[in-house]
């Protein structure tokens, strides 16, 4: 279920749902669940191998036998500095030059920290990393991260896992009105369709979900459910929404009503 | 003799390389994984050629599932 194809980082899609591989109840469900979604990109992780472990080879398989593209996260790392090393990392172990980036400034919200968020950002751009920012949805520094040249700037609805929903839609409707050209992708707190729904009728490019399709009963059938909730959004959007009225207008014609007379 | 650090476990090694570390401590070479050396990423072609020294910080990473 796709919609007009969307670009990014020069790479042209038709779904707009990006999709999280983690906290799915077993490996096949992950599975079924991108297909379900239609998604094209999927999100990784990295984290410490042990020799015992054997390596992350069969969930990499499992990645690229979705044929999705792949975008590694540097989530938890909490300076600029371990997030440019784990980039690093990332793109040798996943041959993407594609790169999440996250940088954790409180551990308790896991508010990304816009300082060393921005300062990796314009390291890893000048590197020749394709930068999909996550932020929060703060005007400036979201600006900052397009002027260091990311390819998508990705901001919060809520905060992560929370599945609250957008919690300031003023703030990402500015967003979108003053970054007009840049890519922009909620990511994070979303937790039903409806949300989803939400921020695409706002006109954003995308979003980005995990724990709202991993963690509902049938995480199959929320993917579903999202992949029909951000095409119906961005239909909206494309159709223009009517303008809110400040009070009731009889949608029916009142020239020619009966029964009225003029006293 | 080094005392290294290898994904934040302390450990005493003879290894005169990072991939001959890698070999003693039983990893997989052939295993989709990255190596870092003091927080500075050491390419896999550079393995057999870098050196360890006295209270390195060595950390090994692998896919995992994210968001």
């Amino acid at each position: 279920m796709h919609t007009t194809p969307w670009t990014v980082a020069g790479v042209s899609l038709g779904s707009r749902l990006l999709l999280g591989t983690a906290r799915y109840p077993s490996p096949q469900v992950l599975s079924e669940a991108v297909q379900a979604s239609g998604t094209q990109v999927l999100t990784v992780g990295l984290r410490r191998l042990q020799p015992e472990q054997g390596g992350g080879n069969a969930f990499w398989q499992r990645v690229r036998d979705t044929g999705c593209h792949v975008l590694p996260n540097t989530a938890g790392c909490h300076s600029a500095q371990e997030a440019i090393t784990l980039a690093h990392m990332a793109r040798e172990i996943f041959g993407t030059a594609w790169i999440k980036l996250e940088v954790v400034g409180d551990d308790y919200t896991l508010q990304p920290d816009p300082f060393g968020t921005v300062e990796a950002a314009r390291t890893l751009v000048r590197e020749g990393f394709v930068v999909f920012a996550y932020t929060t949805d703060d005007l400036v520094t979201a600006q900052r991260l397009r002027d260091a040249g990311c390819a998508a700037i990705m901001p919060w609805a809520a905060p992560i896992g929370t599945g609250r929903g957008p919690l300031n839609p003023y703030a990402l409707a500015t967003l979108r009105a003053r970054l007009r050209d840049a890519v922009l992708i909620v990511d994070a707190g979303l937790g039903l369709p409806s949300h989803a729904a939400q921020v695409m009728e706002m006109g954003f490019d995308a979003v980005l979900l995990n724990t709202a399709v991993a963690q509902a009963g049938d995480p199959v059938r929320m993917a579903q459910a999202f992949a029909h909730a951000v095409t119906a959004g961005r239909l909206a959007f494309n159709a223009t929404p009517m303008p809110v009225q400040r009070t009731a207008q009889a949608s029916t014609p009142t020239v020619g009503m009966p029964f009225w007379h003029e006293n | 003799m080094n005392t290294l650090s290898l994904n934040g476990r302390a450990m005493t090694t003879r290894a005169p390389t990072l991939q001959a570390l890698l070999i003693e401590r039983g990893y997989d070479l052939g295993a989709a994984c990255a190596c870092a050396l003091n927080s500075t990423f050491v390419p896999r072609s550079q393995w057999p050629l870098q050196a360890l020294h006295d209270g390195d910080r060595v950390d090994v990473i692998a896919p995992i599932t994210g968001g």
